[in-house]
């Protein structure tokens, strides 16, 4: 009796575990946009492992690029980089800014592939907040 | 919707702009060949003086008899037309598409200020419906176009505003939007909305001949 209390706990405080372990990391739902000082948009909607699960998309530096004289270096992968780390909110002559690189990287891709959003209001959207 | 948008954002927003600047440049071209033609003789009487000298004054709120004889026609005027052109200029959404584009980018409008100056272009397009509904000196020279007219200029900012706002259907409003902005701009060259380019031109005459020739004002 003894024993089979000591298993039933075990195997319980594994589930709590396993648990919280898979509710640690909350799921992305929206590009996080806390560092422009004034949006005009709400925050893009943003559903990271949905998006690349119906995109099909397995590699990081798919959209998480490392990019040198203007090229794109297949072999790195930026994903343990913020998107702000390189691209600055204000434009410059270097690389694209902040906000031109959010859209070039959804829109470019979603207007080259012919799929996902690409009006204004599809990943702005209203309802999520704002006005 | 990829395609209908790819659509209305490619082929038939070249062909707006194509039909508005050259029909716009025709308009111009066949305007001054006529005069040419059959009024040679303005030119004797065209000065740079008079014409700036009225184009100065009409386009000041209150600065002639006329405008001052008319308040509030006066005020929703200027204030329409400030807010039609200023609006999809710098709007920041129309902003972002021109720097997507073509790399070229400028000051924009903040979206709560554009959401009101849109309102003031709708609500001056119904003053002007009921004005022409109501006031006989009006209806007696309006025809069915200026209705049409008045429904391509409203159609652009009505669909905006609820595109903006995603009320309804978003992408069908944002479609519309598009398409009927492209109706506007193709419109413009070949209907009253002409008085776009022809206006400095006709002020421009009527300030010469009045300056010149009556040796009156035209204010």
């Amino acid at each position: 009796m003894r024993k089979h209390g000591l298993g039933l706990l075990t195997v319980l405080l594994l589930m709590i575990f396993f648990l919280v372990a898979a509710h640690s990391q909350e799921e992305m739902i929206s590009v996080d946009n806390s560092i422009f000082p004034n949006p005009e948009r709400v925050a893009s909607v943003f559903e990271h492992e949905a998006h690349n699960e119906a995109a099909e998309i397995d590699e990081c530096n798919e959209c998480h690029h490392v990019y040198e004289d203007g090229v794109k270096l297949e072999d790195e992968s930026s994903e343990d980089m913020l998107c702000s780390d390189c691209h600055q909110i204000e434009v410059s002559d270097d690389q694209p800014s902040l906000m031109q690189a959010f859209h070039a990287n959804c829109k470019g891709c979603h207007r080259s592939e012919k799929k996902g959003p690409v009006m204004c209001g599809e990943c702005h959207r209203k309802e999520r907040g704002g006005d | 919707m990829h395609e209908l948008y790819g659509l209305l954002t490619g082929p038939l927003a070249w062909a707006a702009f194509f039909v508005f600047i050259g029909g716009s440049l025709y308009r111009l071209a066949t305007m001054l060949i006529l005069v040419h033609k059959k009024e040679k003789f303005i030119f004797t009487y065209m000065s740079w003086k008079y014409s700036f000298r009225s184009i100065f004054h009409w386009i000041i709120p209150f600065a002639t008899t006329n405008w001052k004889k008319h308040p509030v026609l006066t005020i929703v005027t200027f204030a329409f037309h400030i807010c039609l052109f200023l609006t999809p200029l710098f709007l920041l959404a129309h902003i972002v598409l021109w720097d997507e584009a073509w790399h070229i980018s400028w000051w924009s409008l903040p979206d709560s200020l554009a959401d009101m100056m849109t309102l003031v272009v709708v609500g001056a397009c119904v003053f002007y419906l009921i004005r022409r509904i109501s006031l006989p000196e009006v209806q007696y020279v309006t025809s069915a176009s200026d209705y049409v007219i008045l429904l391509i200029v409203a159609a652009p900012f009505v669909t905006g505003f609820i595109a903006y706002h995603q009320w309804l259907n978003y992408p069908l409003f944002l479609n519309l939007h598009i398409l009927s902005g492209e109706i506007m701009l193709v419109a413009i060259p070949f209907t009253r909305l002409s008085h776009m380019i022809f206006s400095p031109f006709t002020r421009a005459y009527m300030g010469s001949e009045f300056g010149a020739v009556r040796h009156a004002k035209d204010w």
